[in-house]
Protein backbone atom coordinates (compact mmCIF):
# COMPACT_ATOMS: atom_id res chain seq x y z
CA UNK A 1 0.00 0.00 0.00
CA UNK A 2 1.48 3.14 -1.02
CA UNK A 3 2.26 6.38 1.85
CA UNK A 4 -1.42 8.19 0.90
CA UNK A 5 -3.36 4.88 0.93
CA UNK A 6 -2.17 4.76 4.61
CA UNK A 7 -3.00 8.30 5.18
CA UNK A 8 -6.65 7.42 4.65
CA UNK A 9 -6.70 5.16 7.52
CA UNK A 10 -5.86 7.80 10.10
CA UNK A 11 -8.84 9.26 11.06
CA UNK A 12 -10.67 6.35 11.38
CA UNK A 13 -7.62 4.83 13.51
CA UNK A 14 -8.09 8.58 15.44
CA UNK A 15 -11.25 7.22 16.50
CA UNK A 16 -10.63 3.79 16.36
CA UNK A 17 -13.72 2.56 14.11
CA UNK A 18 -11.25 0.07 12.45
CA UNK A 19 -11.72 -3.32 11.98
CA UNK A 20 -8.79 -5.18 14.84
CA UNK A 21 -7.34 -6.35 11.62
CA UNK A 22 -7.09 -3.03 9.92
CA UNK A 23 -5.88 -1.39 13.58
CA UNK A 24 -3.41 -3.93 13.18
CA UNK A 25 -1.74 -3.34 10.29
CA UNK A 26 -2.28 0.00 10.30
CA UNK A 27 -0.39 0.22 13.89
CA UNK A 28 2.42 -1.70 12.26
CA UNK A 29 2.61 1.02 9.50
CA UNK A 30 2.07 4.32 12.17
CA UNK A 31 5.18 2.91 13.74
CA UNK A 32 7.43 3.83 11.29
CA UNK A 33 5.76 6.60 9.82
CA UNK A 34 5.94 10.01 10.54
CA UNK A 35 3.56 11.86 8.30
CA UNK A 36 0.51 9.18 9.71
CA UNK A 37 1.80 9.27 13.13
CA UNK A 38 1.15 13.40 12.76
CA UNK A 39 -1.92 12.36 10.84
CA UNK A 40 -3.57 10.62 14.22
CA UNK A 41 -2.74 13.61 16.41
CA UNK A 42 -4.42 15.71 14.45
CA UNK A 43 -7.82 13.78 14.04
CA UNK A 44 -7.31 13.05 17.57
CA UNK A 45 -7.38 16.35 18.64
CA UNK A 46 -10.66 16.91 16.19
CA UNK A 47 -12.26 14.08 17.86
CA UNK A 48 -11.19 15.49 21.73
CA UNK A 49 -12.84 18.83 20.52
CA UNK A 50 -16.32 17.17 19.78
CA UNK A 51 -16.73 16.58 23.03
CA UNK A 52 -18.22 19.67 23.20
CA UNK A 53 -20.65 18.79 21.00
CA UNK A 54 -22.61 17.48 23.97
CA UNK A 55 -23.44 19.86 27.26
CA UNK A 56 -21.42 19.91 30.20
CA UNK A 57 -23.48 18.70 33.34
CA UNK A 58 -22.01 19.27 37.02
CA UNK A 59 -20.79 15.80 38.23
CA UNK A 60 -22.01 15.05 41.90
CA UNK A 61 -20.24 16.61 44.30
CA UNK A 62 -18.13 13.90 45.77
CA UNK A 63 -16.48 13.05 42.54
CA UNK A 64 -13.78 15.81 42.59
CA UNK A 65 -12.62 14.44 46.23
CA UNK A 66 -12.69 10.95 45.31
CA UNK A 67 -10.50 11.70 42.25
CA UNK A 68 -7.47 13.36 44.15
CA UNK A 69 -7.79 10.69 46.89
CA UNK A 70 -7.37 8.44 44.37
CA UNK A 71 -4.40 10.58 43.00
CA UNK A 72 -2.71 10.84 45.58
CA UNK A 73 -2.43 6.86 46.10
CA UNK A 74 -1.23 6.31 42.95
CA UNK A 75 2.58 7.35 41.28
CA UNK A 76 2.53 10.53 39.26
CA UNK A 77 4.21 10.16 35.54
CA UNK A 78 7.66 12.05 35.47
CA UNK A 79 6.27 15.55 34.95
CA UNK A 80 8.77 16.53 31.81
CA UNK A 81 7.42 19.32 30.69
CA UNK A 82 6.91 18.28 26.81
CA UNK A 83 3.21 17.24 26.27
CA UNK A 84 1.73 13.53 25.31
CA UNK A 85 2.38 14.29 21.79
CA UNK A 86 5.93 13.75 21.74
CA UNK A 87 7.66 11.02 20.78
CA UNK A 88 7.41 8.24 22.52
CA UNK A 89 11.10 7.02 22.16
CA UNK A 90 11.96 10.73 23.14
CA UNK A 91 9.82 10.40 26.52
CA UNK A 92 11.51 7.03 27.46
CA UNK A 93 15.09 8.54 26.57
CA UNK A 94 14.08 11.53 28.30
CA UNK A 95 13.19 9.41 31.69
CA UNK A 96 16.39 7.27 30.92
CA UNK A 97 18.16 10.35 31.11
CA UNK A 98 16.36 11.83 34.64
CA UNK A 99 17.10 8.69 36.59
CA UNK A 100 20.62 8.11 35.46
CA UNK A 101 20.97 12.02 36.76
CA UNK A 102 19.36 11.43 39.73
CA UNK A 103 18.71 7.71 41.32
CA UNK A 104 20.90 5.23 39.51
CA UNK A 105 24.93 5.61 40.75
CA UNK A 106 25.17 1.32 40.65
CA UNK A 107 28.76 0.04 39.70
CA UNK A 108 28.54 -2.94 38.40
CA UNK A 109 29.80 -4.87 41.65
CA UNK A 110 26.56 -2.81 43.54
CA UNK A 111 24.23 -4.05 40.94
CA UNK A 112 25.11 -7.63 41.59
CA UNK A 113 24.62 -7.45 45.29
CA UNK A 114 21.52 -5.61 44.83
CA UNK A 115 20.52 -8.17 41.72
CA UNK A 116 21.59 -11.52 43.88
CA UNK A 117 19.46 -10.30 46.86
CA UNK A 118 15.94 -9.28 44.59
CA UNK A 119 17.47 -12.96 43.50
CA UNK A 120 16.97 -14.56 46.54
CA UNK A 121 13.72 -12.69 47.46
CA UNK A 122 11.97 -14.09 44.39
CA UNK A 123 13.70 -17.33 44.29
CA UNK A 124 11.58 -17.95 47.57
CA UNK A 125 8.33 -16.71 45.62
CA UNK A 126 9.17 -18.51 42.65
CA UNK A 127 10.20 -22.41 44.27
CA UNK A 128 7.93 -24.14 42.63
CA UNK A 129 8.08 -23.35 38.96
CA UNK A 130 11.01 -24.94 37.15
CA UNK A 131 11.38 -22.65 34.28
CA UNK A 132 12.04 -19.66 36.14
CA UNK A 133 14.18 -20.68 38.41
CA UNK A 134 16.37 -22.03 35.23
CA UNK A 135 15.86 -18.45 34.14
CA UNK A 136 17.32 -17.09 37.31
CA UNK A 137 20.23 -19.57 37.78
CA UNK A 138 21.11 -19.27 34.29
CA UNK A 139 24.73 -17.80 33.89
CA UNK A 140 23.97 -15.40 31.46
CA UNK A 141 21.73 -13.76 33.43
CA UNK A 142 21.05 -10.32 32.83
CA UNK A 143 19.05 -8.10 35.02
CA UNK A 144 17.01 -4.83 34.99
CA UNK A 145 15.45 -1.72 37.57
CA UNK A 146 12.59 -0.09 36.03
CA UNK A 147 11.59 2.66 38.26
CA UNK A 148 10.41 6.17 38.18
CA UNK A 149 12.02 9.11 40.03
CA UNK A 150 10.07 8.58 42.79
CA UNK A 151 10.32 5.44 45.16
CA UNK A 152 7.12 3.33 43.93
CA UNK A 153 5.93 1.72 42.07
CA UNK A 154 9.28 -0.72 40.95
CA UNK A 155 9.96 -3.73 38.42
CA UNK A 156 12.75 -6.02 38.48
CA UNK A 157 13.17 -7.64 35.51
CA UNK A 158 15.11 -11.07 34.99
CA UNK A 159 16.58 -11.86 31.70
CA UNK A 160 18.48 -15.14 30.30
CA UNK A 161 19.32 -14.97 26.99
CA UNK A 162 20.26 -18.45 26.33
CA UNK A 163 16.70 -19.89 27.52
CA UNK A 164 14.66 -16.67 26.35
CA UNK A 165 13.03 -16.13 29.28
CA UNK A 166 12.24 -12.81 30.49
CA UNK A 167 10.97 -12.49 34.78
CA UNK A 168 9.68 -9.83 36.21
CA UNK A 169 8.74 -8.95 39.79
CA UNK A 170 6.30 -5.95 40.59
CA UNK A 171 6.28 -3.68 43.94
CA UNK A 172 3.61 -1.08 44.58
CA UNK A 173 2.32 -0.87 41.27
CA UNK A 174 -1.66 -0.43 41.60
CA UNK A 175 -3.52 -2.72 39.16
CA UNK A 176 -4.61 -1.55 35.88
CA UNK A 177 -7.61 0.17 35.42
CA UNK A 178 -10.91 -1.98 34.15
CA UNK A 179 -10.70 -3.06 30.12
CA UNK A 180 -6.76 -2.43 30.91
CA UNK A 181 -3.83 -3.94 31.31
CA UNK A 182 -0.04 -3.10 31.93
CA UNK A 183 2.23 -4.12 28.87
CA UNK A 184 6.32 -4.63 28.96
CA UNK A 185 8.34 -3.42 25.81
CA UNK A 186 11.62 -4.05 24.75
CA UNK A 187 13.68 -1.44 22.99
CA UNK A 188 16.98 -2.42 20.73
CA UNK A 189 19.39 0.49 20.44
CA UNK A 190 17.85 2.55 17.81
CA UNK A 191 14.64 0.14 17.37
CA UNK A 192 10.92 0.57 18.01
CA UNK A 193 9.43 -0.47 21.01
CA UNK A 194 8.62 -4.40 21.07
CA UNK A 195 6.19 -5.87 22.78
CA UNK A 196 7.47 -8.69 25.52
CA UNK A 197 4.05 -9.71 27.24
CA UNK A 198 1.37 -8.06 29.24
CA UNK A 199 0.70 -8.53 33.27
CA UNK A 200 -1.39 -7.01 35.58
CA UNK A 201 -0.61 -6.78 39.28
CA UNK A 202 -3.14 -8.05 42.23
CA UNK A 203 -4.64 -5.89 44.68
CA UNK A 204 -1.33 -6.25 47.08
CA UNK A 205 0.48 -4.05 44.50
CA UNK A 206 2.81 -7.16 43.53
CA UNK A 207 2.84 -9.41 40.18
CA UNK A 208 5.15 -11.78 38.99
CA UNK A 209 5.03 -12.59 35.82
CA UNK A 210 7.18 -14.83 33.00
CA UNK A 211 7.82 -13.90 29.17
CA UNK A 212 9.23 -15.94 26.24
CA UNK A 213 11.17 -13.63 24.04
CA UNK A 214 13.48 -14.27 21.21
CA UNK A 215 16.78 -15.93 22.14
CA UNK A 216 18.15 -13.59 19.70
CA UNK A 217 16.40 -9.97 21.02
CA UNK A 218 18.41 -7.56 21.62
CA UNK A 219 17.23 -4.94 24.32
CA UNK A 220 19.24 -1.94 25.51
CA UNK A 221 15.80 -0.53 27.26
CA UNK A 222 12.49 -1.69 28.68
CA UNK A 223 9.60 0.39 29.44
CA UNK A 224 5.87 -0.41 30.65
CA UNK A 225 2.74 1.54 29.24
CA UNK A 226 -0.83 0.85 30.27
CA UNK A 227 -2.25 0.07 27.51
CA UNK A 228 -6.19 -1.52 26.71
CA UNK A 229 -6.64 -5.33 27.71
CA UNK A 230 -4.89 -7.79 25.28
CA UNK A 231 -2.15 -5.11 25.02
CA UNK A 232 -1.32 -3.38 21.70
CA UNK A 233 0.59 -3.87 18.90
CA UNK A 234 2.74 -0.81 19.71
CA UNK A 235 2.84 1.56 22.67
CA UNK A 236 -0.03 4.08 23.03
CA UNK A 237 1.31 5.96 26.01
CA UNK A 238 3.87 7.53 27.30
CA UNK A 239 6.32 5.01 29.30
CA UNK A 240 5.63 5.19 33.36
CA UNK A 241 8.54 3.43 33.85
CA UNK A 242 11.44 2.81 32.15
CA UNK A 243 15.09 0.96 33.00
CA UNK A 244 18.62 0.19 31.02
CA UNK A 245 19.41 -3.48 30.97
CA UNK A 246 22.86 -4.03 32.58
CA UNK A 247 24.96 -7.36 31.81
CA UNK A 248 24.97 -9.60 35.05
CA UNK A 249 28.12 -11.30 36.50
CA UNK B 1 3.38 13.42 44.86
CA UNK B 2 4.13 16.99 44.85
CA UNK B 3 1.62 19.76 46.17
CA UNK B 4 2.24 21.38 42.52
CA UNK B 5 1.18 18.20 40.66
CA UNK B 6 -2.16 17.97 42.74
CA UNK B 7 -3.21 21.62 42.90
CA UNK B 8 -2.93 20.81 38.41
CA UNK B 9 -4.95 18.22 38.56
CA UNK B 10 -7.62 19.86 40.84
CA UNK B 11 -7.27 22.44 38.08
CA UNK B 12 -7.74 20.31 35.72
CA UNK B 13 -10.70 19.04 37.26
CA UNK B 14 -12.65 22.40 38.01
CA UNK B 15 -11.74 23.43 34.32
CA UNK B 16 -13.37 20.11 32.56
CA UNK B 17 -14.65 17.91 34.78
CA UNK B 18 -18.21 19.04 34.05
CA UNK B 19 -17.50 18.62 30.37
CA UNK B 20 -16.32 15.56 31.02
CA UNK B 21 -19.05 14.14 33.06
CA UNK B 22 -21.47 15.74 30.32
CA UNK B 23 -19.52 13.30 27.91
CA UNK B 24 -19.53 10.55 30.09
CA UNK B 25 -23.33 10.87 30.33
CA UNK B 26 -23.82 11.34 26.61
CA UNK B 27 -22.01 8.29 25.80
CA UNK B 28 -22.87 6.10 28.58
CA UNK B 29 -26.55 7.05 28.77
CA UNK B 30 -25.78 6.30 33.12
CA UNK B 31 -25.06 9.30 35.69
CA UNK B 32 -23.89 6.46 37.74
CA UNK B 33 -21.11 5.14 35.26
CA UNK B 34 -20.38 7.93 33.70
CA UNK B 35 -18.69 9.03 37.95
CA UNK B 36 -17.04 6.20 37.21
CA UNK B 37 -15.74 7.07 33.68
CA UNK B 38 -14.71 10.40 35.04
CA UNK B 39 -13.01 9.40 37.80
CA UNK B 40 -11.18 6.22 35.56
CA UNK B 41 -10.14 9.03 33.25
CA UNK B 42 -8.99 11.57 35.56
CA UNK B 43 -6.65 8.91 36.89
CA UNK B 44 -5.59 7.29 33.87
CA UNK B 45 -4.76 11.71 32.80
CA UNK B 46 -3.03 11.40 36.45
CA UNK B 47 -0.99 8.43 35.59
CA UNK B 48 -0.13 9.21 31.78
CA UNK B 49 0.49 13.19 31.81
CA UNK B 50 3.75 14.60 31.52
CA UNK B 51 2.58 17.98 32.21
CA UNK B 52 -0.79 19.40 32.74
CA UNK B 53 -1.68 23.13 30.95
CA UNK B 54 -5.22 23.31 31.55
CA UNK B 55 -4.93 26.34 29.43
CA UNK B 56 -4.21 24.45 25.86
CA UNK B 57 -6.83 22.49 23.60
CA UNK B 58 -4.65 19.79 23.13
CA UNK B 59 -5.01 19.07 26.68
CA UNK B 60 -8.96 19.16 26.65
CA UNK B 61 -8.52 17.17 23.62
CA UNK B 62 -6.56 14.29 25.20
CA UNK B 63 -8.59 14.00 28.25
CA UNK B 64 -11.79 13.57 26.46
CA UNK B 65 -10.44 11.07 23.98
CA UNK B 66 -8.89 9.45 27.54
CA UNK B 67 -12.52 9.94 28.63
CA UNK B 68 -14.37 8.46 25.69
CA UNK B 69 -12.24 5.88 25.35
CA UNK B 70 -13.27 4.88 28.99
CA UNK B 71 -16.99 5.39 28.56
CA UNK B 72 -17.05 3.36 25.32
CA UNK B 73 -15.23 0.69 27.49
CA UNK B 74 -18.11 0.45 30.38
CA UNK B 75 -20.24 0.37 27.62
CA UNK B 76 -19.17 -2.62 25.68
CA UNK B 77 -18.17 -4.31 29.48
CA UNK B 78 -21.52 -3.69 31.56
CA UNK B 79 -24.22 -3.28 28.84
CA UNK B 80 -22.78 -6.23 26.51
CA UNK B 81 -26.54 -7.19 26.23
CA UNK B 82 -27.20 -3.87 24.34
CA UNK B 83 -26.95 -4.53 21.11
CA UNK B 84 -25.55 -2.33 18.22
CA UNK B 85 -28.82 -0.61 18.08
CA UNK B 86 -29.17 0.90 21.21
CA UNK B 87 -26.11 2.55 21.22
CA UNK B 88 -26.83 3.68 17.94
CA UNK B 89 -30.11 5.56 19.10
CA UNK B 90 -28.13 6.89 21.65
CA UNK B 91 -25.75 8.58 19.56
CA UNK B 92 -27.44 11.52 18.49
CA UNK B 93 -26.45 15.19 18.79
CA UNK B 94 -29.68 16.28 18.40
CA UNK B 95 -30.88 15.16 21.42
CA UNK B 96 -28.30 17.19 23.40
CA UNK B 97 -28.79 20.33 20.92
CA UNK B 98 -29.11 23.72 23.19
CA UNK B 99 -30.51 26.60 22.03
CA UNK B 100 -26.91 29.28 21.61
CA UNK B 101 -28.91 31.56 24.33
CA UNK B 102 -28.70 28.46 26.56
CA UNK B 103 -24.82 27.73 26.26
CA UNK B 104 -24.16 30.61 28.67
CA UNK B 105 -26.13 28.92 31.35
CA UNK B 106 -23.55 25.85 30.99
CA UNK B 107 -21.39 24.82 34.19
CA UNK B 108 -18.30 25.78 32.72
CA UNK B 109 -16.19 27.90 33.86
CA UNK B 110 -14.02 29.21 31.57
CA UNK B 111 -15.14 31.26 28.51
CA UNK B 112 -12.53 29.84 26.16
CA UNK B 113 -14.95 26.85 26.78
CA UNK B 114 -18.00 28.42 25.61
CA UNK B 115 -16.66 29.98 21.91
CA UNK B 116 -15.05 26.61 21.18
CA UNK B 117 -18.64 25.13 21.81
CA UNK B 118 -20.09 27.48 19.51
CA UNK B 119 -17.52 26.90 16.85
CA UNK B 120 -17.86 22.85 17.11
CA UNK B 121 -21.64 23.34 17.13
CA UNK B 122 -21.60 25.16 14.01
CA UNK B 123 -18.65 23.03 12.10
CA UNK B 124 -21.15 19.86 12.89
CA UNK B 125 -24.17 21.46 11.68
CA UNK B 126 -22.42 22.32 8.18
CA UNK B 127 -21.73 18.91 7.63
CA UNK B 128 -23.66 16.75 4.82
CA UNK B 129 -26.48 14.68 7.16
CA UNK B 130 -25.02 11.76 6.29
CA UNK B 131 -21.67 12.16 7.23
CA UNK B 132 -22.71 13.76 10.24
CA UNK B 133 -24.77 10.83 11.56
CA UNK B 134 -21.57 8.93 10.49
CA UNK B 135 -19.11 10.85 13.15
CA UNK B 136 -22.29 10.45 15.80
CA UNK B 137 -22.78 6.58 15.65
CA UNK B 138 -18.72 6.13 15.44
CA UNK B 139 -17.89 8.94 18.38
CA UNK B 140 -20.67 8.85 20.48
CA UNK B 141 -21.75 5.31 19.58
CA UNK B 142 -18.44 3.81 19.33
CA UNK B 143 -19.45 1.73 16.27
CA UNK B 144 -16.19 0.46 13.95
CA UNK B 145 -17.12 1.00 10.34
CA UNK B 146 -19.01 -2.45 9.39
CA UNK B 147 -21.47 -1.87 12.32
CA UNK B 148 -22.43 1.25 11.04
CA UNK B 149 -22.89 -0.08 7.18
CA UNK B 150 -25.04 -2.49 8.76
CA UNK B 151 -26.73 -0.16 11.04
CA UNK B 152 -27.28 3.11 8.11
CA UNK B 153 -28.10 0.26 5.48
CA UNK B 154 -24.56 1.88 3.63
CA UNK B 155 -21.76 0.02 1.75
CA UNK B 156 -18.95 -0.42 3.80
CA UNK B 157 -16.66 1.92 1.19
CA UNK B 158 -19.24 4.89 1.65
CA UNK B 159 -19.14 4.54 5.05
CA UNK B 160 -15.26 5.03 5.23
CA UNK B 161 -15.26 7.93 2.72
CA UNK B 162 -18.07 9.48 4.45
CA UNK B 163 -15.64 9.38 8.07
CA UNK B 164 -12.61 10.67 6.17
CA UNK B 165 -14.73 13.50 4.60
CA UNK B 166 -16.54 14.57 7.92
CA UNK B 167 -13.44 14.38 10.00
CA UNK B 168 -10.91 16.44 7.25
CA UNK B 169 -14.02 19.32 7.30
CA UNK B 170 -14.09 19.11 11.06
CA UNK B 171 -10.16 19.41 11.24
CA UNK B 172 -10.68 22.36 8.71
CA UNK B 173 -13.04 23.90 10.53
CA UNK B 174 -11.88 23.83 13.85
CA UNK B 175 -7.90 24.75 12.70
CA UNK B 176 -8.00 27.58 14.22
CA UNK B 177 -8.66 26.34 17.65
CA UNK B 178 -6.38 23.35 17.54
CA UNK B 179 -3.13 22.92 19.12
CA UNK B 180 -1.66 20.29 16.50
CA UNK B 181 -3.38 21.85 13.35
Amino acid sequence: MSDHSWLDFAASYALDTLSPEERTAFEAHLADCPRCQAEVRAHREVGGLLALAVPAQSPPPGLKGRVLREAARRPAARRMGSRMSGGWLAAAALLLVAIGLGVFGWTAREGRRAAERQLARTRSDLAARDSLLGALLAPDLAWARLTTTDAAPSIRLFWSRSQGLVVLAAFRLPAAPVGRTYQLWGIAEGGAPVSVGTFNTSVDGQATATFHVDPGAEFAVSAVTEEPRGGSVQPTSAPFLVGSWQAGP
Amino acid sequence: MSRGDERALAELYDRYGAAMFGLARAITGHPSDAEEVVADAFGQAWRLAESFDSTRAGTFAWLAMLTRSRALDIVRARHRRERVEGRAARATIDGFALPVASLAALPDRHAELLDLRTRVESALSELPPEQRRVVELAYFGGLTHSEIARETATPLGTVKTRLRAAMEKLRVALAAYMDVG
